[in-house]
């Protein structure tokens, strides 16, 4: 182990790194009731290197054009050695990646942790879900099957009602009038270029406010934290971090190898959209209430009324560590229960048939 | 037929001008929506009788393409007054008899020259076809109770045979000849047994039809013709199935049944199939035995008794082969593999199979047992991809067990030290 002290001695001298470790010795994460709520965050960035991982994989054998798109996915998941373990982990942590975004975020929310200082950590991780979102729909489109296709053509329509940018984003999304090869291109260079730089730059961002400001304890909850002692950061809570990314991993190889994700049938752009088309189910709590709302409400369409409830409602989300100012808070916390029930129990409708 | 009834029909039979076209103002310009009197009179009178006629007009192809009511009854559609627009020394002839009314509708349909300016892309021979047909030879006869045009098309609000609504559009025929050949009691006077429809119902040709919405599937009209309905004779009946089922007609036509059942004077097709209840054919129907079709003529020791146990043998072990081949295909494919090319062997398999099953057709147990070597080699073909897609799936369990495993121990692991190290 000595040339591995030599290494350490040699970057020490050029970057003065010893600081960092002698922070990271003397970081302490504090424990209380919820502080198992702490492990939702690094689950989600174990997901997201995963992400990294076999999509860089994926990227070489996957050809973004809607001659080959298709093919190229068929020849990975049957051809390649290991390729339908890659795609399917793909697919999945994608999946779990964002849900465990949205356990990270509603637990973060719940606990009032995006009060003063730390308003600048609750906006990148705003972003960095609405960024995962992106991912989800992007990649959603490449294998370039029918449903991917149809969904997006849908999900894309929805844009251009957006009043006076919406023709215009639309087109800029599309790469046209509709869903072609072009949109393909697009979603490719979205998903593996501009949001991985975008991403990659934001979680920066985000793990260094994280360290700078330390971990957040509800007021509520300051006594209980301060009568039970500390967790040392490394080794302890990186320890229990890595049982949980374990964990994380063992999900996600049982669900890729018992669930491999389908292929589907290649997209037709001349085919009737079949029936029951849905977005993936993190979209599914907009889509649904999107078409229960009537095509006009007031002399306003209906959709174009669900999309701005939904941006207003977004706005607020974004805007809670501003809102959210002393006595309010029983409200806001009220406001996040609601929420997630509203978004439970709409995606579990939807997924289960009972919404059509 | 009451005398009292038949004197003032016939009258009126004798006043028509039947044969002849309608006058130049009972007609418009083709294409024109008709523009007469006769509807905005009849349109409001009380009796249900007299007003409906108009009220169907607007949607009548006839009156949609400009040929006024007095193109049929006669009359002076121009006029207002009742006794003019009406006026017999006008060409009114009012309510046809029914024995009048193929006659008066040929008197347009059968004059080419006169359809070409109205409708150029329908036949002009459904007169002369309806002469040929039993209905119009028993009305010829004076039996007025058979079909004439109007049973079939309606009087008014008569629509053209391509819309939906018609009552001879291919999914609505069935109940229209239905309506007189469902009735046994009235079909028991032509010596007819009156269930044919009710048999029809039961056939692979209705479910198509019904099912599949295949407008092609074979009707009443396909196999008797429309307008010249006629009940297909002994030595027609392989003619009109073969008009769809050529590749059976042709092979059949090379089998030593063609003569025997010639000489026995037996349909060809009807014999195995039955006419109008023809369901769905199954391997089990070959055979001498009880249910079996080959024993209607043969019984064992024969050579046809030979055939039909090598040519039923050959396709149950060949179908079940195949269906054996499908089930592990599916259950590789319910695993989550791609089995896109076992799907393509299976695709042959199947079709050599419906080729071995057309192959029947020759009596030759030769000729079937090839089409069936090559389902076999091709639904082999899809065992074997399913063999390799099931050792990849046990494949895939023994790893994700070991990787389970490996996880599961790093935990523990895990889980200790921080035990140790929390003490």
């Amino acid at each position: 182990m000595r040339w591995l002290r030599a290494l350490w001695q040699f970057l020490d001298d050029r970057l003065e790194l010893q600081p960092l470790v002698d922070f990271a010795e003397h970081k302490e994460v504090p424990q209380y009731r919820h502080s198992w709520a702490y492990y939702f965050g690094g689950l989600t960035f174990f997901f997201f290197c995963i992400q990294v991982a076999t999509g860089i994989l994926l990227l070489l054998y996957y050809r973004p054009t809607a001659e080959a798109a298709f093919e190229s996915v068929q020849f990975i998941v049957t051809r390649v050695p290991f390729g339908w373990l890659v795609r399917s982990i793909h697919s999945w942590s994608a999946n779990l990646m964002i849900l465990a975004a949205f356990c990270h975020m509603f637990s973060v929310y719940l606990l009032g942790a995006y009060n003063k200082p730390r308003e600048l950590t609750w906006w990148s991780g705003f972003a960095l879900l609405g960024l995962a979102m992106g991912f989800g729909f992007s990649g959603y489109l490449l294998p370039w099957n029918e449903l991917s296709f149809f969904a997006t053509r849908v999900g894309t329509d929805m844009v251009s009602k957006l009043p006076l940018a919406g023709p215009w984003l639309l087109k800029f999304l599309r790469g046209g009038e509709d869903v072609t090869g072009a949109t393909l291109t697009r979603f490719f260079g979205f998903h593996v270029a501009v949001l991985p730089m975008i991403t990659t730059m934001l979680i920066g961002l985000h793990l260094a406010l994280i360290q700078r400001q330390g971990m957040h304890v509800p007021t509520r909850f300051e006594a209980e934290a301060r009568s039970r002692r500390a967790l040392p950061f490394l080794p302890n809570f990186v320890m229990r971090e890595g049982v949980a990314w374990l964990a994380g991993l063992a999900i996600l190889a049982a669900l890729a190898a018992f669930f491999p994700w389908e292929l589907g049938v290649k997209a037709d752009p001349f085919a009737s959209a079949p029936a029951g088309i849905k977005p993936e189910w993190y979209f599914l709590f907009m889509f649904e209430a999107l078409k229960l709302i009537p095509a006009h409400v007031l002399g306003v369409e209906g959709e174009l009324l669900g999309l701005g409830a939904f941006a207003v409602a977004g706005l607020v989300w974004f805007l809670v560590p501003v809102l959210d100012r002393g006595l309010r808070r029983r409200g806001f916390a009220i406001l996040g229960w609601l929420a997630l029930a509203y978004i439970v129990a709409m995606t579990l409708l939807s997924l289960f048939g009972v919404l059509k | 037929m009451k005398t009292s009834w038949l004197i003032p029909t016939l009258f009126v039979v004798a006043a028509t001008p039947i044969g002849a076209l309608p006058s130049a103002t009972a007609v418009g310009a083709p294409g024109k929506q008709a523009a007469d009197r006769c509807t905005a009179c009849h349109s409001g009178l009380d009796e249900a009788r007299l007003k409906a006629p108009a009220l169907a007009a607007d949607a009548d192809v006839h009156h949609l393409q400009g040929v006024t009511c007095a193109g049929c009854h006669g009359g002076d559609p121009t006029s207002d007054d009742i006794a003019t627009a009406m006026d017999p020394a006008r060409g009114f002839v009012g309510k046809f008899p029914r024995a009048a009314i193929p006659e008066m509708c040929g008197s347009c349909h059968s004059n080419a020259t006169f359809m070409l300016s109205y409708a150029p892309n329908i036949p002009t021979d459904q007169l002369a076809q309806y002469r040929t047909s039993k209905h119009g030879q028993a009305l010829a006869k004076g039996e007025i109770n058979v079909a004439v045009c109007t049973s079939c098309h309606d009087a008014h609000g008569v629509l053209p045979a391509s819309d939906a609504r018609s009552p001879v559009y291919p999914s609505r025929i069935v109940e229209t000849c239905g309506a007189c050949h469902g009735n046994k009691a009235l079909m028991a006077r032509y010596g007819i047994k009156g269930d044919e429809v009710a048999e029809y119902k039961r056939s692979v040709h209705y479910a198509a039809l019904t099912t599949k919405n295949d407008l092609s599937a074979p009707t009443c009209k396909s196999c008797h013709g429309a307008h010249g309905a006629t009940p297909p004779g002994v030595s027609s009946v392989s003619n009109v199935c073969g008009t769809c089922h050529l590749t059976q007609r042709e092979k059949f036509d090379l089998s030593p049944h063609k003569d025997a059942f010639a000489a026995l004077e037996q349909p060809a097709c009807e014999s195995c199939h039955s006419n109008h209840a023809i369901v769905r054919p199954t391997d089990d129907l070959i055979g001498v035995g009880p249910g079996q079709v080959c024993g209607t003529c043969h019984s064992a020791p024969d050579a046809g008794t030979m055939v039909a146990s090598t040519i039923a043998s050959t396709l149950t072990t060949t179908s079940s082969a195949v269906g054996h081949a499908q089930q592990r295909v599916d259950r590789a494919s319910r695993a989550g593999m791609l089995m896109d090319d076992a799907v393509v062997k299976l695709e042959e398999a199947n079709q050599a199979l419906v080729v071995a099953r057309v192959e029947i057709h020759t009596a030759k147990a030769t000729a079937v047992a090839k089409q069936s070597n090559q389902a076999l080699v091709a639904s082999g073909a899809a065992e074997k991809l399913a063999a390799t897609a099931e050792a990849e799936i046990r494949f895939r369990r023994t790893g994700l067990f070991v990787s389970l495993a490996v996880i599961a121990i790093a935990m523990l692991a895990l889980i200790l030290k921080i035990r140790t190290i929390e003490r």
